[in-house]
């Protein structure tokens, strides 16, 4: 070897962009060899690491680490790669990834091990910057989840304010049977009085009446994140309007009630789909106003999706495609209808038309959220026949989106069809 | 002759508990409308001595019925006795039965005692 090729075999050593270090194995792992960019890595100049030990230069913890390491390549005798390891260095910590192997110099019989490292500070500096990133992204998207769910349940809180009194009504009618029984049975009993069995069927059913009532407000009341269920469109009508019925009754408003039969289950939320409707419903009865006969129709269908608007659904998180079978809910009114000006602002959260007290304008946006959070589109369009009034139509898939508020049903006859 | 009572109400399983208690006595007779739309056919057909009206009821209300009871020559003077769910307890008089006469208005559920004494007053 002459003099000119260890010129050269240096000069590539301090140009390589790695950091390459030797270790004497058969001398207490001195180093023997510390290029330039192993000094730039480290933040120490090969005058002062040449001759020193891990030991000499790092922390006894490092020091121990390197050395397994070194002794684990030796003992297999094969190259070993670390992709991640850290030094404390003048400039701070630094990140690297190294290879390690041994080697015999043939000419002294040392047993040396080469080591080469790759900085690599940046690259994982910019990865935990990002997981702190989406830390925080998950942290605030959780909160806004909950701030989500007060907004809801304040509004629904506002309309059980509203619903209470005929709430209050529709529980009063089966008490007063139930007193009338009482009262009747008092008067003594004749044995073979025929309106006995009668009497008893009427406060079983006073009963079961009140039961449901109460039980579906404290069910509608109750707060949840939204969680899905397979559930019959049906069943969530029932439901409701028991909480509306008396407002329909004293608003004079006659129902009409069209539901398809065999319409498929739906993955709700059944308290906050209750939300919806009664929402939607609470509109519809008060847009009726001095209409002289007051009629909301209420019907559900399946459909298939024509001529989809590829924009349409961007705003939710999966997007409806043609010919998609959906389950298609409208309520319509024969009330005011909406003023064209206003048909843009009506989803804006506090745009009302309604006096104070009245309404506070978080309806229909809360509605929409809703529906969106069941994969669903909520619009709302004047009609077009010869009545004026208002349609509200709900289209509700029939197929799971890539929603992960699912709940798999408890067991297998629940949702029997 | 029994009296006869007239009950407007759209709760069908309510009129027909009301019915057995009043016609138990033996004192009254009881005709029940479920429809409050019919309230009047009803009454002009039947000739009430008194009627018992629910206050909520779809199509017309109570006060609906009493209007347009008192646009009729023949039912302008039947005594009147409103039921009412309706909770605050602002709408009730505070001596509901003592004052017979004009509007009697008792809460439901309603006391089969009290309804009785109320019907007694309002057909003197
Ligand atoms: N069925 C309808 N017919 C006519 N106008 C409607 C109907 N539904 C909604 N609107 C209009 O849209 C506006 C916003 O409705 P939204 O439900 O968001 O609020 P609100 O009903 O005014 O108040 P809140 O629902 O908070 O009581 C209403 O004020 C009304 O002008
Ligand atoms: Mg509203």
């Amino acid at each position: 070897m002459n003099l000119g090729n260890v010129d050269i075999i240096e000069a590539v050593m301090d140009n390589l962009p790695v950091g390459v270090f030797v270790k004497d194995a058969s001398d207490d792992f001195r180093f023997v060899v510390w290029n330039k960019k192993q000094e730039e890595i480290t933040q120490m100049s090969a005058a002062t690491a040449l001759g020193k030990t891990d030991e000499q230069l790092f922390s006894k913890e490092a020091a121990e680490l390197f050395r397994s390491i070194d002794e684990d390549v030796l003992n297999s005798g094969k190259l070993k790669k670390i992709p991640q390891e850290s030094i404390r260095t003048k400039a701070g910590k630094r990140y690297l990834r190294t290879l390690k192997l041994p080697m015999n110099d043939p000419t002294t019989g040392r047993i040396l091990l080469v080591g080469i490292s790759e900085d690599i500070t940046e690259s994982v500096e910019t990865q935990k910057e990002l997981e702190r990133l989406s830390e925080r992204f998950n942290a605030t998207s959780r909160e806004l989840q909950e701030t989500q769910n007060q907004l809801f349940q304040a509004e629904k809180l506002d309309s059980i304010g509203r619903l209470a009194a005929g709430v209050a009504h529709e529980v009063k009618n089966p008490l007063a049977m139930l007193l009338l029984g009482v009262d009747y049975l008092d008067g003594g009993i004749a044995e073979d009085d025929p309106n006995i069995p009668v009497i008893l069927k009427q406060m079983r059913e006073g009963v079961t009446r009140a039961d449901s009532i109460v039980r579906g407000l404290v069910d509608f009341s109750s707060q949840s994140a939204i969680e899905r269920k397979k559930t019959r469109i049906r069943d969530v009508f029932n439901s409701t309007l028991l909480l509306v019925k008396h407002e329909l009754v004293r608003a004079n408003v006659k129902l009409r009630l069209g539901i398809a039969d065999g319409l498929p289950s739906v993955y709700l939320d059944v308290p906050k789909f209750e939300q919806v409707l009664i929402n939607l419903i609470l509109n519809a009865i008060q847009a009726s106003g001095e209409q002289k006969k007051k009629e909301i129709t209420i019907t559900a269908q399946t459909e298939r999706l024509k001529n989809v608007d590829p924009d349409e659904g961007a705003r939710t998180l999966r997007t409806f495609r043609e010919n998609d079978l959906v389950v298609v809910v409208r309520i319509q009114d024969n009330g005011t209808g909406i003023d064209p000006d206003n048909i843009d602002k009506i989803f804006d959260p506090f745009f009302t038309t309604k006096a104070t007290g009245e309404g506070t304008g978080l309806g229909l946006s809360i509605t929409r959220k809703i529906i969106e959070l069941h994969d669903g589109k909520l619009q709302l369009k004047n009609r077009t026949d010869e009545v004026t009034g208002t349609i509200a139509e709900i289209t509700l898939p029939t197929r799971l989106g890539n929603t992960a508020n699912i709940k798999s049903p408890k067991s297998k006859t629940e949702d029997s069809d | 002759m029994p009296k006869k009572i007239l009950l407007v109400d759209d709760e069908a399983g309510f009129t027909q508990l009301l019915k057995m208690n009043l016609e138990r006595s033996g004192s009254y007779q009881v005709r029940i409308e479920n429809d409050s739309l019919k309230a009047v056919e009803t009454a002009r057909e039947f000739g009430p001595d008194v009627i018992i009206l629910d206050v909520v009821m779809p199509g017309m209300d109570g006060g609906d019925v009493q209007a347009a009871l008192a646009d009729h020559p023949m039912l302008r003077s039947t005594p009147v006795i409103m039921l009412t769910a309706l909770v605050e307890s602002s709408e009730l008089p505070s001596d509901s039965v003592a004052q017979a006469g004009e509007n009697i208005v008792l809460p439901k559920p309603v006391d089969i005692n009290l309804l009785t004494r109320a019907i007694e007053e309002a057909i003197v």
